[in-house]
């Protein structure tokens, strides 16, 4: 297990959204991990357990369906999980997987920030961290 | 057969008499009136065969025009009788399900459309009761509805099914029910609806690749604050674009699609004035709504509704102005009305306003752009919820778009 506060999983394909994202989640104070797929996804929740996932839905390999269902199976209700889409319902795409919130896509940064506040509270006293 | 009755009438009536008459002899007279008896029940008997053969002859050729007639038919043809069995199906019939003969697509109904895996769209089974023969039956004049069978070779086909009832003289009513293979049109439908769904999922992720950057710049440098905000603006603006293309395509797709909640539709319009006041500087916009207007449905496609409609007064009146939103209730309906003082509508492009890819103001000098989709979908949504959409328009003075949602009552909302 890593030290430091619980770390949020940004799965997400398109990389320009991942270092934007990673680059704002740490600037906020959170730790972030990322992957480009389901499959990438799961072997570092297997690694360390996230304290959230922002979970892209439409990805090639292991798509975020796929992902929760082998999510779910294997580590239950381990954290929570936020869709990030891109789908013209985003709330129906998080019903279907079970998740636990939704972004759609094109989103607000602050929306971004206020949800990784609501699952992980305010970021942690340590100050910025960022670990892979 | 009328020569046959005046003549046996005649017979009966002066035969004996004539009899009397030429023949004296009372012997011979009795031994010609039985061979005229016996001749008269054999000529009598041999006329009746022909008539009958005669007319068997001609309805025997007129069921196989009829059975030709139904062979011809490019649909599958099925006859169900007044206790729900099958008693008849056309050749294209038997071909539609694959089967082999016409003793498969026969017999009860309610086992013919478990036989053939018979689903509505949406993949639920179709009850006894809902089939469009048995409807005909319980009297419903003509039913239809689109549903999925499985063929004999365990492929799925999509077809059209509409009945009707045949009226008999004698026995009970028959219902003719008409299976149309709407497959190919459906795949070719089912292809680009999933193209423009992915071509919309695809135009979404660099939208909020580039909005994303733009605020976390506007964030940096607050003092290029004005040139991010744009950014961001337009942004939105293509989203929406993309928004009424999932929507086209989603619509069509998943009937069933959408979220049904009670919300607060005068809220939800002040809530969408606002997100919208900064997409323009020239333009006022005002909203009228009083007490709380509680409706059900999906809320955030009604609010794309009421943006549409924003966005086409804004758009269309380029010049400036004030566009009102006005939200009102007469405690049955929920009415919402969105007025700009723009270009209007020529009266003779008013009647197409609402179909798909049509745009009234294509090729006019004033033409302000769009993809002719926003009208469509926002009817077929406010359609979906059983409401209504009209307009009232005025070339050169501006236009009022309406819609109607069924209010739900306060106390459950």
């Amino acid at each position: 297990m890593t030290d430091g506060p619980p770390a949020v999983l940004v799965v997400e394909d398109d990389p320009d959204l991942v270092a934007l994202l990673e680059m704002v989640l740490v600037e906020s104070g959170r730790r972030v991990r990322t992957a480009h797929e389901g499959r990438a996804a799961l072997a570092r929740v297997g690694e360390e357990m996230p304290g959230l996932i922002l979970l892209d839905m439409r990805m090639p390999g292991m798509n975020g369906w796929e992902f929760a269902r082998e999510f779910r199976a294997r580590h239950g209700h381990g954290c929570p999980i936020v869709v990030v889409t891109a789908a013209e319902n985003a709330r129906r795409r998080a019903e279907e997987i079970g998740a636990d919130g939704w972004l759609s896509k094109p989103f607000d940064l602050d929306e971004v920030l206020a949800m990784v506040a609501r699952f992980l509270g305010p970021a942690g006293a340590e100050g910025p961290a960022a670990s892979r | 057969m009328a020569i046959y009755v005046v003549l046996g009438i005649a017979w009966i009536a002066f035969s004996d008499r004539l009899l009397d008459a030429l023949v004296p002899d009372a012997e011979l007279q009795r031994t010609l009136q039985t061979a005229k008896g016996i001749a008269f029940v054999v000529l009598t008997a041999a006329l009746l065969f022909l008539l009958i053969r005669g007319s068997e002859r001609g309805l025997r050729a007129l069921s196989a025009e009829v059975r030709a007639t139904l062979d011809s038919i490019a649909d599958g043809v099925m006859l169900v009788d007044a206790e729900g069995r099958i008693v008849e199906a056309n050749r294209a019939m038997i071909q539609l399900l694959g089967a082999t003969s016409k003793d498969e697509v026969t017999g009860p109904i309610s086992e013919w459309s478990e036989r053939w895996k018979l689903r509505s769209v949406d993949g639920a089974a179709v009850p006894n009761e809902r089939l469009a023969s048995m409807r005909v039956l319980a009297g419903e004049p003509n039913p239809r509805y689109d549903a999925i069978l499985q063929r004999a070779d365990g492929v799925d086909v999509f077809v059209s099914v509409s009945s009707a009832p045949v009226e008999r003289p004698y026995g009970r009513r028959l219902a003719v029910t008409v299976l149309r293979d709407v497959s190919p049109a459906r795949r070719l439908d089912d292809a680009r609806e999933e193209f423009l769904a992915s071509a919309a999922h695809e135009f979404k992720t660099p939208l909020a690749v580039i909005k994303a950057y733009a605020q976390l710049m506007a964030r940096r440098e607050p003092e290029e604050a004005h040139p991010l905000a744009v950014i961001q603006r337009q942004v939105d603006r293509l989203a929406l674009l993309v928004q009424h293309l999932l929507d086209a395509s989603r619509l069509r797709l998943d009937p069933a699609d959408g979220r049904q909640e009670r919300f607060d539709l005068a809220s939800l319009g002040r809530e969408v004035v606002e997100q919208l006041r900064h997409a323009t500087t020239k333009h006022d916009l005002r909203v009228a709504a009083g007490a709380a207007v509680p409706v059900q449905g999906d809320r955030d496609r009604i609010g794309r509704v009421i943006a549409t409609l924003l966005e086409n007064g804004i758009r269309f009146s380029p010049a400036g102005g004030p566009v009102d939103v006005r939200i009102e209730s007469d405690g049955v309906e929920a009415i919402v009305s969105v007025t700009d003082r723009g270009l209007g509508i020529p009266r003779d492009r008013q009647e197409r306003v609402f179909e798909r890819y049509y745009r009234a103001h294509a090729g006019m000098p004033d033409d302000p752009g769009g993809l002719g989709v926003g009208l469509d979908v926002s009817r077929a949504i406010i359609q979906r919820h059983g409401g209504r959409m009209w307009f009232e328009s005025v070339l050169g003075e501006g236009s009022t778009f309406h819609f109607t949602l069924p209010m739900v009552a306060e106390a459950r909302a």
